[in-house]
C-alpha cells in the first residue's frame, strides 16, 4: 500500500516535466556535465545560465536524447531521456541558436515539411493559426526564409513547436542577436506559452533576459549547477543577485 | 503527405540539385546524340565505301587478262558495321579498324594496317555513354550526395531535423531520391536513344540496369561516408579520393600489369617476319614454297610443278606460305588479348567504374573479343577469296568478267 507520502512524491514526479537527476554527461573523453539536479514543472521558465563551455547546450541536447548519458538520470515527463528516445523526441521542441529551417522554403513550406518530419497531421488552418499566435506578418507568410530576419525566423520555429503540440520547450539562446524589440516580442511570446501550460527550458548567457522572463534560474559553470534562483510569487528574480553570482563564477 | 512526397517537394525547391541532375540530362543527351551520329556516320561511310568499292574493283577487273593479275590489282572491302547500341560507346573502334580494303597478298600484315580516322580520340575517348556511366555519373552523385547530412549540419538544421524526424531514416529517402533523379536523368535519354537507332530490349534493358546498379553503389558509398562526423570538406574529399581510385588508379595500375604480366608479340614483329618470309621466298628453289603450300592443300599437288621463271601461282603460293610462316606469332597475338581480356574481365570487379565501361562495351559489341571477331571475319572472306583464286590459277582457267562476277562477296554484319 502506498503511504501518502509516496502518493505526494509521485504526484510532484509527474508534474515535473523535465527532471535531471545527478546527470553526468561525457563528450570527447571529457566530463561537460557533471552532477547537474534540477527540475522544471509544467507552465515554468527555467533559464540555464553560464558562459561559453558551461555545458548549457549540451544539457538540451541531452535532454533531446543525442547524447548518452553516463551517470544519472533525465527524465522527460516521467520517462528516460537516452540515444535515439523516440516517444521524447515527440513531446520536445528545439528552437538551436541559429535557427536554420530551408531558406529556399516559404513559413507556409517550411511549417509543412517540418510538421510531415515530425508525423504531425495539421491543416492549413492550423498553420495559420499558428503564424497568427506567434504574430508572424501576414504578408511575409509566402516569402522565403531567406529574406527574414533572425526574429522572424524564431517565430516560424516557434509556430513549429505550438503546431507538433509539444509539452516542452528547449531554447538554445533564443534572444541571440535579435534587436531589443524582437526580444520584448519573443519574451512575451515566450511567458504566454508557459501560461498555456507549456515546459520551457532556456540557456542564455543573457542574464537581464533571463531575469525578465524566467521563473526560475540555475547557473551552470564548467558543468557543474553551482547556484539557483526562485521568483517569488508576483515578482521577477533580482538582476543584481543573479548578476553578482554570475560574474563571481565567471572570475574564478 | 508520405516521405517520398514531401522530400519531393524539397528537391524540387532544391536549386543546386536540379542544376546537377540537368547537367547529367544534358551530359547523357549529348553522349547518346554524339553516339547515334558516329554509328551513322559509320553506316553512311560503310554504304559510300560498298558503292565505291564495287565500281572500283569492277573497272580494276575490266582491264585485266589473266586471274593473278585480277587477284592482285583487285581490292575487296571489308568491314564491320556498328551495332545499333554502339551509341551507347564506340568502344575499341577508335582504336581498332573496323574497315580493311584487301587483296589476296599475304593477310597479316593487311589485317594490322590501322586505319584510325583521329588518333586524338583513341588516345582520349570519347565523351560517349562509357565515360557518363563509369566517371561522369559517379562524380555527380557525389556533388549531389556528399553534404546532405553535413550540409545540414553546417546550417545548423541537423538537430531540429533529427528531433522533428524522431530517427535518421528521412536520410534514406533523400538519398533514393536524389540518386533516382541523377539517374533517370542519365537512363532516360539511353532508352530514348536505344529506341531512335533500334537496339535490341536485351542490350537496351542492360545498359539501363548497369546505370541504375552503378548510381546505386556510389550513392550507398555517399550515404555511409556521409554518415561520419567529420567537416564537409573531408567528405568530399574522401568521397573524390575513392572516385579517384575506382576511376582512374585500379584500372590504370591493373591494365598495367595485365599487360605486362600476359605478354604478346608486336604488330610490327609480326608484319616484319611476314614481309621478311615473302621477300625470301623470290631466292628459294620453287619446289620449296611449293611443298609448303601443298602441305597446306594437298588438292593443289597435281598442279603444283612450276615450269617458268614466275608463275601467278607461285606467286600466291609464297604469299600463302608468308602468311604460315607467321601464324604462330597472330595467334600468340590474339590468343595473348583474349587472355588480357578474360583477366580484366575479372579484374574489373575491383573497380565498378571500370566494370561498367567494359559491359557497356560489350552490349555495344564494340569491345576487344567483337574487334577480334572482325578481324576473324576478314581472315574467313580472304581465305575464301584465296581458294576461289587458287581453283582458277591451278587449273589454269581462262580469265571473264562472267567468271569473276563468282568472287565470293564480303558477308557484312553488325559488329566489331
Amino acid at each position: 500500500m502506498n503511504t501518502l507520502t509516496e502518493t505526494v512524491e509521485r504526484q510532484a514526479t509527474m508534474s515535473r516535466s523535465l527532471e535531471l537527476q545527478d546527470l553526468c554527461v561525457d563528450r570527447g573523453g571529457h566530463r561537460v556535465l557533471d552532477s547537474v539536479s534540477f527540475a522544471v514543472e509544467a507552465g515554468q521558465i527555467y533559464a540555464l545560465l553560464g558562459g561559453n563551455g558551461a555545458g548549457k547546450s549540451t544539457t538540451l541536447l541531452a535532454a533531446l536524447g543525442f547524447l548518452p548519458i553516463a551517470r544519472g538520470s533525465l527524465l522527460v515527463n516521467g520517462q528516460e531521456a537516452g540515444t535515439g528516445s523516440v516517444s521524447i523526441r515527440k513531446m520536445v521542441a528545439y528552437l538551436p541558436e541559429a535557427v536554420s529551417l530551408y531558406p529556399h522554403l516559404t513559413a507556409r513550406e517550411n511549417l509543412g515539411y517540418f510538421l510531415s518530419l515530425a508525423k504531425t497531421q495539421s491543416t492549413p488552418k492550423d498553420i495559420e493559426e499558428a503564424l497568427d499566435q506567434v504574430a508572424l506578418d501576414f504578408q511575409a507568410r509566402d516569402r522565403r526564409l531567406e529574406s527574414y530576419s533572425k526574429g522572424m525566423r524564431q517565430k516560424v520555429a516557434i509556430a513549429l513547436a505550438l503546431l507538433r503540440r509539444a509539452e516542452i520547450l528547449l531554447l538554445d539562446e533564443p534572444t541571440s542577436g535579435l534587436d531589443p524589440v524582437a526580444i520584448d516580442e519573443l519574451h512575451a511570446l515566450v511567458r504566454k506559452l508557459a501560461g498555456e501550460g507549456k515546459t520551457i527550458l532556456m540557456v542564455t548567457h543573457d542574464v537581464y533576459g533571463a531575469c525578465q522572463v524566467a521563473d526560475r534560474i540555475g547557473l551552470l559553470h564548467r558543468g557543474r549547477l553551482v547556484g539557483q534562483f526562485a521568483a517569488e510569487p508576483g515578482e521577477r528574480i533580482s538582476t543584481e543577485a543573479v548578476h553578482q553570482a554570475f560574474a563571481e563564477q565567471e572570475s574564478r | 503527405m508520405n516521405a517520398l512526397a514531401r522530400e519531393w517537394r524539397l528537391l524540387q525547391r532544391d536549386r543546386g540539385a536540379l542544376f546537377w541532375a540537368a547537367v547529367a540530362l544534358v551530359a547523357s543527351v549529348f553522349a547518346v546524340c554524339m553516339g547515334a551520329i558516329e554509328s551513322q556516320r559509320q553506316l553512311s561511310e560503310i554504304e559510300a565505301l560498298k558503292v565505291a568499292d564495287e565500281h572500283d574493283r569492277n573497272a580494276t577487273l575490266a582491264r585485266q587478262s589473266d586471274w593473278g593479275s585480277a587477284g592482285y590489282y583487285a581490292f575487296h572491302l571489308t568491314y564491320a558495321e556498328p551495332a545499333a547500341a554502339s551509341f551507347l560507346t564506340q568502344g575499341k573502334r577508335d582504336s581498332y579498324p573496323w574497315k580493311h580494303r584487301i587483296r589476296i597478298l599475304a593477310m597479316e600484315g593487311q589485317i594490322y594496317e590501322a586505319d584510325v580516322s583521329s588518333p586524338t580520340i583513341s588516345a582520349m575517348g570519347r565523351f560517349d555513354m562509357a565515360f557518363v556511366a563509369s566517371v561522369l555519373l559517379p562524380l555527380l552523385v557525389i556533388v549531389l550526395l556528399y553534404d546532405l547530412r553535413s550540409g545540414e549540419a553546417d546550417s545548423g538544421r541537423l538537430e531540429l531535423l533529427e528531433a522533428s524526424a524522431g530517427g535518421s531514416g528521412f536520410w534514406r529517402t533523400r538519398v533514393l531520391l536524389r540518386a533516382a533523379l541523377l539517374t533517370l536523368a542519365v537512363v532516360v535519354p539511353v532508352l530514348a536513344g536505344a529506341w531512335w537507332v533500334g537496339a535490341d530490349s536485351r542490350s537496351t534493358i542492360a545498359a539501363a540496369a548497369l546505370i541504375v546498379a552503378h548510381a546505386a553503389f556510389w550513392s550507398v558509398l555517399a550515404l555511409v561516408i556521409g554518415a561520419w562526423r567529420v567537416a564537409t570538406p573531408v567528405l568530399l574529399a574522401s568521397l573524390l579520393g575513392l572516385w579517384l581510385l575506382f576511376a582512374i588508379v585500379i584500372p590504370q595500375l591493373g591494365t598495367i600489369a595485365i599487360d605486362r604480366s600476359i605478354p604478346v608479340p608486336a604488330l610490327s614483329q609480326i608484319a616484319l617476319e611476314q614481309r621478311e618470309a615473302v621477300n625470301d621466298a623470290w631466292d628459294l628453289p620453287k619446289p620449296v614454297t611449293m611443298d609448303a603450300f601443298v602441305a597446306r592443300y594437298p588438292e593443289w599437288k597435281a598442279h603444283a610443278a612450276i615450269d617458268g621463271t614466275f608463275e601467278w601461282k607461285w606467286y600466291y603460293a609464297f604469299q600463302q606460305v608468308g602468311d604460315q610462316t607467321v601464324e604462330p606469332l597472330s595467334s600468340a597475338y590474339r590468343e595473348g588479348l583474349i587472355k588480357r581480356e578474360r583477366y580484366l574481365d575479372r579484374f574489373s570487379w575491383f573497380s565498378p567504374p571500370m566494370l561498367v565501361s567494359r559491359q557497356l562495351m560489350r552490349l555495344s559489341q564494340t569491345d576487344l573479343r567483337s574487334m577480334l571477331a572482325y578481324d576473324e571475319d576478314v581472315r574467313a572472306f580472304h581465305k575464301r577469296l584465296r581458294e576461289f583464286h587458287y581453283s582458277k590459277l591451278f587449273l589454269d582457267e581462262p580469265f571473264s568478267l562472267e567468271a569473276a562476277q563468282a568472287l565470293p562477296p564480303f558477308p557484312g554484319k553488325p559488329g566489331g
